[in-house]
């Protein structure tokens, strides 16, 4: 596949040594890289994987993305406006591509180990960074021709046409194409103009923002949006519907579906879908690929000592978080790892990525719940029926999505080899360090979210939810203490960044959901009944207690039979270099 | 020795943003030295050997390698140098035949002569068991090998080595020192960073010492030994005003009072 790429590769040499790359060494690079995506270490690219054909399971992966495929192909039945339904279908095909771009290639982009191994040969910028484009491009292909090849056959049948499939594939490559563009015109441009430091944060909460809107769109948009109108819509009677890839993408396939009805704008539009990718592509290479490498490696050696100008942040306050720790883990290690916890989830862009959407899912999920069913009822009829109703359970319960989230994350970071150091002190029980970092989400994250939410609600719903807020807080924070025993995989961001979850993780993970989920209906059951709510906060409240205090006596040994589940080699034992045959 | 130098470096400036690293260096090098290029952290050593190196482009001042201007022809130079950097970053999923076979195609070498040369380094460096093991599984010393075979590789005039011993077990430093003198021999010039003392004194010829973005010393050992102290290490106290390293001491023990 990789090799066959490559050739299809080399069909662009003569546009590239015009541009004034040298293709012989773009190959070279392209090859290693290949090669070295398909040995990947078993574990720090894993995220990265994930997404890609090239994946651990392949075929799974492969299954899920042409089922994925094929609920966006139906995108191609609808639509009645002229272009419309290859437009929906691009738009959507396009920003998925751009997502994926975004989230798993970014580390590909702006790799900065090239800077030591390529840069010092004679290789110059334009090289290296079509080079990366082009590695990035390989697997767009890869994934785009998978989760394209449903609409790819479904097309002959949506547009009652033989050539349709035909001129569907030449589509999904432009669509590609245009999507590789992007998000290298976004990121080159960027870069010209911010320094490295602010540009790796703005990559971050890019990211973070831009898969929250994914999650939003997918469930909120239907229930807010009327699909029916949309379908009807007339694209070539709005002028921003010209600027849309999409729209050029779809009247490429207009021109040849219905070769009889064509005016001149369509013609236009198709011709740009055709020639934007080719001039967009000169314009990366020509302009915006030069010093492209400068940045990087201003990138690179701002983490050193040799750095760019920027105001260096000083850490010596004591801030408001620290004078919390001290109250709530007063114990020393126990203080230890509730800072080291804070700090590190605080200052990590891998932690935050993973971590931070779940704040936004608690009020999609909830919009989504709420909104779903009652059909035919306008959207302010519903919203007035959510008041009305005890909707509010859902959104107090649904907070613990964060404590999921924060609590799963928390043990992995990609600078795992670091945790070396609780090994090498003289811990007696890493409980207390777990029970430092428990209560660090706790209260620093976890808590602030949820008595914002309480408010929201007691201001909605009046103040007769306090008590629910109260007692499904200590409902949550036993949910809590059961996810880091059973969930967590280690001590703060000392584990390397895994996918997979062993098989008894997943039975314990289930058996506490539903535990919860009993609870939850409990409460909900015992709502009537004001005073009831009260009284039971008590006892729930000290299992809560007793469960922390019991999460602090975490041993070693504990500790270590988790590890055991899984087959990853701890830090403390040092590798040593074995023979392996290729 | 030859006349021409075989790289002029002139009024050599660089800033990070408003703060002037290298404050107007001048240099001459030529053929078949061994320059044992010293200086405290945040000197702008490393700064100077990325410049030489073709890694950073926007510098004011002069750099011209074997009459190759680096401002107009940087790819140029590049393929007249070696260069071993000093964080060790390889792509360690690759095993090291084929990391040198990426590395020497880069340099346009063709590939007979590669495999043949990289077989004969690799067996040469101890590592002819390991030829076509992934390099994940060796240890920083075997990979620190690899990382100095990638910089000969090319046959390169000048070899630029950025503290090349780190992770080498004396064996291996002992072959290396007896590496640098050999490649002298052969006409090579040697860019050696370090910040081992003891090493430097014994393979440079000529000894150039960097604080605060200037050279503040150039010469043979035995001339700096003449004008300043006995060791190395003792001349680098005095001339980077670090002396008083007994005061530094003693306010480190006291500090447990």
């Amino acid at each position: 596949m990789n090799k066959l790429l490559l050739r299809l590769a080399r069909m662009f040499d003569p546009i590239l040594i015009k541009a004034g790359v040298n293709t012989d060494q773009l190959h070279h690079i392209l090859a290693v890289k290949l090669t070295m995506d398909d040995r990947r270490p078993r574990t720090l690219f894993a995220k990265k994987k994930t997404a890609t054909s090239n994946s651990g399971n392949p075929i799974l992966t492969i299954l899920f993305s042409m089922l994925m495929g094929l609920v966006l192909a139906m995108i191609l039945f609808y639509g009645e406006g002229p272009l419309s339904s290859h437009t929906f279908f691009f738009s959507i095909f396009i920003i998925l591509l751009c997502f994926t771009i975004v989230t798993d290639f970014t580390s590909v982009l702006i790799d900065t180990r090239d800077q030591f191994i390529i840069l010092p040969r004679p290789v110059d910028d334009r090289t290296i960074a079509v080079s990366r484009i082009a590695h990035i491009t390989v697997y767009v292909i890869k994934w785009a021709f998978v989760l394209g090849l449903p609409a790819i056959v479904l097309a002959g049948v949506a547009d009652k046409s033989f050539l349709s499939p035909f001129v569907m594939l030449i589509e999904v490559l432009q669509a590609t194409f245009i999507s590789v563009l992007i998000v290298n015109l976004v990121y080159l441009a960027m870069m010209r103009t911010m320094d490295p430091q602010r540009f790796k944060d703005l990559i971050n909460y890019f990211q973070i923002a831009f898969s929250t809107l994914i999650f939003a769109t997918y469930y909120l948009l239907p229930r807010l949006v009327d699909l029916k109108a949309l379908a009807k819509i007339n694209l070539l009677e709005h002028t921003w519907a010209y600027f849309l890839p999409s729209v050029w993408i779809s009247a490429f396939n207009y021109v040849f579906i219905h070769p009889g009805q064509l005016t001149l704008p369509v013609i236009i539009l198709a011709l740009m879908a055709l020639v934007v990718p080719m001039v967009g592509i000169w314009f990366v290479i020509k302009v915006l690929a030069p010093g492209f490498n400068q940045k990087l490696m201003a990138l690179s050696t701002s983490d050193g000592n040799t750095s760019a100008p920027r105001s260096i942040k000083t850490y010596d306050k004591q801030d408001l978080r620290d004078k919390i720790g001290k109250m709530v883990a007063p114990d020393p290690v126990e203080n230890a790892g509730f800072s080291i916890s804070w700090k590190l989830a605080a200052r990590s862009r891998d932690f935050k990525l993973k971590a931070y959407p779940s704040f936004a899912f608690v009020p999609i999920l909830f919009l989504y719940m709420a909104l779903s069913g009652g059909k035919g009822q306008s959207l302010d009829d519903k919203l007035t029926n959510i008041q009305s109703g005890s909707a509010y359970f859902s959104l107090l319960y649904l907070s613990s999505i964060i404590l999921t989230s924060m609590l799963t994350n928390i043990a992995m970071s990609e600078k795992f080899k670091a945790a070396w150091i609780y090994y090498a002190v003289p811990v007696d029980k890493p409980g207390r360090i777990l029970s430092g970092m428990f209560k660090a989400v706790l209260t620093l994250y976890y808590l602030p979210f949820y008595m914002i939410t309480a408010i929201g609600v007691a201001v909605v719903w009046g103040p007769a939810t306090i008590n629910d807020a109260i007692l499904a807080f200590f409902i949550c924070l036993i949910y809590g203490v059961l996810v880091a025993l059973f969930g967590v995989k280690g001590l703060p961001f000392s584990k390397p960044v895994v996918v997979k979850q062993s098989g008894g993780k997943v039975i314990a993970s289930m058996a506490t959901l539903i535990l919860v989920g009993i609870l939850g209906v409990g409460h909900y059951f015992l709502s009537k009944w004001e005073l009831a709510i009260w009284i039971v906060i008590v006892p729930i409240a000290a299992i809560a207690w007793i469960m922390i205090v019991q999460y602090k006596k975490t041993s070693w040994m504990d500790l270590e039979s988790l590890d055991e589940s899984e087959a990853i080699e701890k830090p403390k034992k040092i590798k040593k270099p074995t023979k392996q045959t290729i | 020795m030859n006349d021409t130098p075989l790289i002029r470096i002139s009024n050599l400036q660089k800033y990070y943003g408003d703060k002037l690293v290298l404050k107007g260096l001048d240099l001459d090098i030529y053929p078949g030295q061994v320059i044992g290029y010293i200086g405290p952290n945040g000197a702008g050593k490393s700064t100077t050997v990325k410049i030489l190196t073709g890694l950073i482009p926007d510098f004011k001042g002069e750099v011209i390698v074997d009459g190759i201007n680096m401002a107009q022809d940087p790819q140029g130079i590049k393929k007249l140098i070696g260069y071993v950097p000093e964080n060790a970053e390889i792509y360690d999923v690759l095993s090291p035949m084929e990391y040198l076979d990426f590395i020497g195609k880069l340099y346009g070498m063709e590939e007979h002569l590669l495999h043949d040369r990289a077989k004969k380094l690799l067996t040469a460096f101890g590592l002819g068991d390991n030829i076509n093991n992934r390099m994940d599984t060796f240890s920083k010393g075997m990979k620190q090998k690899v990382l100095l075979i990638s910089g000969i590789i090319h046959n390169p005039k000048i070899i630029v080595l950025d503290e090349p011993l780190s992770g080498l077990d004396a064996n291996a430093v002992i072959m290396i020192k007896e590496l640098i003198v050999r490649l002298k021999a052969e006409g090579k010039t040697v860019f050696y960073c370090s910040h081992m003392m003891d090493v430097v004194e014994k393979v440079s010829d000529r000894i150039l010492l960097i604080d605060k973005g200037k050279i503040i010393a150039d010469g043979t050992f035995e001339s700096l030994k003449q004008d300043h102290s006995d060791t190395l290490e003792g001349i680098f106290a005095k001339l980077t005003g670090r002396e008083g390293s007994g005061t530094e001491a003693d306010a480190i023990i006291n500090a447990f009072d």
